[in-house]
């Protein structure tokens, strides 16, 4: 070799058809070759000669490289720093072939060879709907002018609630229809009639969905002599925050301070959440980034035991937890939320889709695997461990923990608020307001956490 | 002669594979230092209750006494004498049936079409349909929506309407409890599964579907079987997972609505069972053996759906 050597590794080098030799390969700016241990050169290429370049990791940052050169010559070379070399040569490797990334790149690249356009409807211009969004602008105001009764007052006549729900649906399918069709881009492949379809089906359900809880929220505003009217109605005439008002009273008037509740929630939430979201994706990282025996027997273990309720397991649970001395301790919650399958079922399928590639670049820069693990993978599954986070939270804020747990001063919030829920009719309005306060902090919680989610979705989207 | 010099292959076959297999677990030490933590936690509360609990099936145990081997009999108690277990296999069963594909099939339908909405209305689309099932035991609105009086939600309704003369008692008559119960777990059933699909279809590369407009694709339905499903494999089977765990568990709703026990055991389910015996009667041996027969309906369930996913999209 007559350049200046930039880079070496030891390994062994393998031909088809001799003997293996030991020794190292050198490489520098234009060629490289593998020297043998008394420094005789065995084979020695120029990048301008490689056709093809293979690399196959052997676990750690040893792998094997196959070189093909033009002469079809072909061989293999086994490397400590097999992974550095790689890169290496193929950072220098002036004609290698162009990755084409899906058939469409292939096509609009054909075409501007041609000197053509591909025109898709992906990349068509926006066309502008503005009448169409002025005039579901008017039906809309229309609306609220009616539902105002306004109109109906004016004109002396009353329609039936039913019939004026029906007008509203209709009324706000017609909107979201017009709103539809004005969309900035429209995607491709989609009949506006099944647009159409699409919306108003989805308004429907929408509102079925929601009418529940809507309903909730109405009777914890209702003050009592609402309650129990008949017919009862889906909303508060005289709106009152006087049910809300009876609970933290109802609640200073409890053995133990209602703050005490409120901590214990909080603590096991987010100590739970986050040791889960830790423990759960470092799992997930070696199952899903490495081969190891016994990783994938593991993983189908996790996979059947997401089918378990905790009623199944509840008893042998308990007996379990008093073998260890931790009945009655927060570690009764904590442990078993650290080990919920779900977690590190979800974040294993989504560190499948990191590229490889990004963790060899990193090995190649000399990291360790925790730190690979914390700077590398652990921000580029953003969207991952804010999904667990969601579920982590969910199902720790949901429990009662009536079995685990009995000295007052440990129990949740949860619990002290269904002791208040089954205080019966006297406390119809209070209930109502717990309803409420139980669960609109979960949705609250998806609703900051779920714009986050959709953002990292959209601005993180790594390609391999 | 020759059956002997075969097992010896076998055999040695066998030590190498072994051998091999260790040399790699030595030189990934690292794999298992990171799965440790999380895999010692996992066996103690989640391996190790199941393996009890199966013991626990083939014993007669009450907690405060020893276990006492007793063989089959709890299973052929469960299946020859217990007739309201029957019935809480029927219950689950039609429960299970209706709500598990209904509730999957409608949650990656609206996760569908919610995909398709502009990003601020997807936002509020994705919280108005996951809400019911994130919102804790917002389901108890129910016993005012379904109450048995005139001051009912339902029954008010149809009372104006001229629908029915009397309130109906839609929670205690046990004609009504089934169909009321299933609703309600329709209503639940947008849960984990269509949280997935949604963030799966945000997932998938938008070349993609440019790809598969220049090749020829025309339609949302081609978009979807040729490009969309086969790129979420993994999610289908893991909603169906889901789908299956809420259908076959069920017992909170009916408990929460129907009261507990319910009328005429019409709205008892497996798991209902369950509880009765492992935490009302304290025959641990006997509800295990329940939990046991429960984890196997679900197994099988899981890999007749694993098989028939393995198929999508091909």
């Amino acid at each position: 070799m007559n350049e200046s050597i930039l880079t070496r590794s030891p390994g062994t080098l393998s031909i088809p058809g001799s003997a293996n030799a030991r020794g190292e390969l050198q490489l520098g700016e234009t060629s490289a070759c593998f020297v043998n241990r008394k420094g005789e050169e065995l084979v020695a290429f120029s990048y301008h000669d490689i056709v093809r370049l293979k690399n196959v990791r052997n676990g750690g940052v040893s792998s094997t490289i196959t070189v093909t050169l033009n002469d079809d010559s072909t061989f293999d070379m086994h490397l400590k720093s097999g992974l550095a070399c790689h890169s290496f040569i193929d950072k220098h490797w002036p004609n290698k072939p162009r990755q084409v990334k899906s058939r469409a790149d292939e096509l609009r690249r054909m075409a501007e060879l041609r000197g053509e356009r591909i025109q898709t409807p992906l990349s068509m211009s926006a066309k502008k709907h503005r009448n169409e969004r002025i005039a579901a602008l008017v039906i809309a105001l229309l609306l609220i002018f009616f539902d105002s009764g306004v109109v109906q007052k004016l004109f002396h006549f009353e329609l039936s609630t039913g019939f004026m729900v029906l007008i509203n649906l209709a009324v706000i399918a017609v909107i979201l229809i017009l709103l539809g069709s004005s969309f900035k881009r429209r995607r491709p492949n989609r009949s506006i009639g099944g647009d159409m379809g699409i919306y108003f089906l989805l308004i429907v359900m929408a509102c079925l969905m929601a009418f529940p809880l809507v309903f909730a929220i109405g009777m914890s505003l209702k003050p009592l002599d609402e309650l129990f009217r008949f017919p009862p109605t889906v909303f508060p005439r005289h709106a009152t925050f006087k049910n809300f008002s009876d609970l933290i009273v109802v609640m200073g008037e409890s053995w133990v301070p209602f703050s005490r509740y409120l901590f214990n929630t909080v603590f096991i939430t987010f100590v739970g959440t986050a040791g889960h979201l830790l423990l759960a994706s470092m799992a997930a990282f070696v199952l899903a980034k490495y081969d190891f025996p016994g990783g994938r027997t593991f993983f189908g273990v996790v996979t059947t035991a997401l089918m378990f309720s905790g009623y199944v397991t509840g008893i042998p649970n308990y007996v379990i937890m008093s073998k260890l001395g931790m009945i009655d301790t927060y570690w009764a919650l904590l442990l078993p939320a650290f080990a919920a399958p779900i977690g590190l079922f979800l974040m294993k399928q989504f560190m499948e889709g990191l590229p490889t590639a990004l963790i060899e670049a990193a090995h190649i820069d000399g990291a360790g695997e925790f730190r690979i693990f914390w700077s590398i993978v652990m921000p580029n599954v953003k969207p991952a461990w804010l999904t667990v986070m969601i579920f982590s939270v969910q199902s720790l804020w949901n429990t009662s923990a009536s079995t685990v747990i009995y000295s007052e001063a440990k129990k949740t919030l949860v619990y002290a608020l269904q002791q208040i829920q089954a205080g019966g009719i006297a406390r119809t309005g209070t209930a109502a307001a717990v309803t409420v306060v139980v669960m609109i902090v979960p949705i609250i919680l998806f609703i900051i956490n779920q714009s986050r989610i959709l953002e990292t979705m959209a601005s993180s989207g790594i390609k391999d | 002669m020759q059956s002997s010099s075969l097992l010896k292959k076998y055999a040695s076959i066998k030590q190498q594979k072994i051998s091999y297999n260790w040399n790699k677990a030595k030189r990934m030490k690292i794999c298992y230092l990171f799965l440790a933590p999380y895999a010692i936690l996992f066996f103690t509360f989640l391996i190790l209750p199941i393996c009890t609990s199966i013991y626990y099936s083939f014993t007669s145990y009450n907690i405060l006494e020893k276990p006492v081997f007793q063989g089959f009999k709890n299973y052929i108690n469960l299946v020859l004498q217990d007739e309201v277990f029957l019935i809480a296999v029927k219950n689950t069963f039609v429960i299970a049936v209706i709500t598990g594909p209904i509730g999957y099939l409608l949650s990656f339908m609206f996760a569908w079409f919610i995909n398709e909405l502009p990003k601020w209305v997807r936002a509020v689309a994705v919280v108005v349909f996951y809400a019911p099932s994130i919102a804790a035991n917002a389901y108890s609105i129910f016993l005012i929506i379904f109450r048995g009086d005139a001051y009912g939600y339902l029954n008010s309704l149809l009372l104006n309407l001229g629908l029915i003369s009397a309130p109906n008692l839609w929670l205690s008559n046990p004609q009504y409890i089934m169909p009321v119960i299933i609703i309600v777990m329709l209503w639940m059933s947008m849960g984990t599964g269509f949280l997935s699909f949604i963030a799966s279809f945000q997932g998938i590369d938008k070349s993609m579907y440019e790809a598969g407009y220049v090749d020829g694709v025309r339609n949302r339905w081609q978009e979807l079987y040729h490009i969309t499903l086969p790129s979420m494999k993994p999610m289908l089977l893991f909603a169906a997972v889901m789908s299956i765990t809420t259908a076959f568990n069920v017992s909170d709703v009916p408990r929460m609505l129907a009261g507990y026990p319910s009328t005429d055991y019409a709205a008892r389910t497996v798991v209902t069972h369950l509880f009765d015996y492992g935490f009302s009667r304290f025959e641990m041996g006997y509800a295990s053996a329940i939990a046991t027969f429960l984890f196997i309906v679900m197994i099988l369930c899981k890999k007749a759906i694993s098989n028939a996913l393995m198929k999508v999209g091909t």
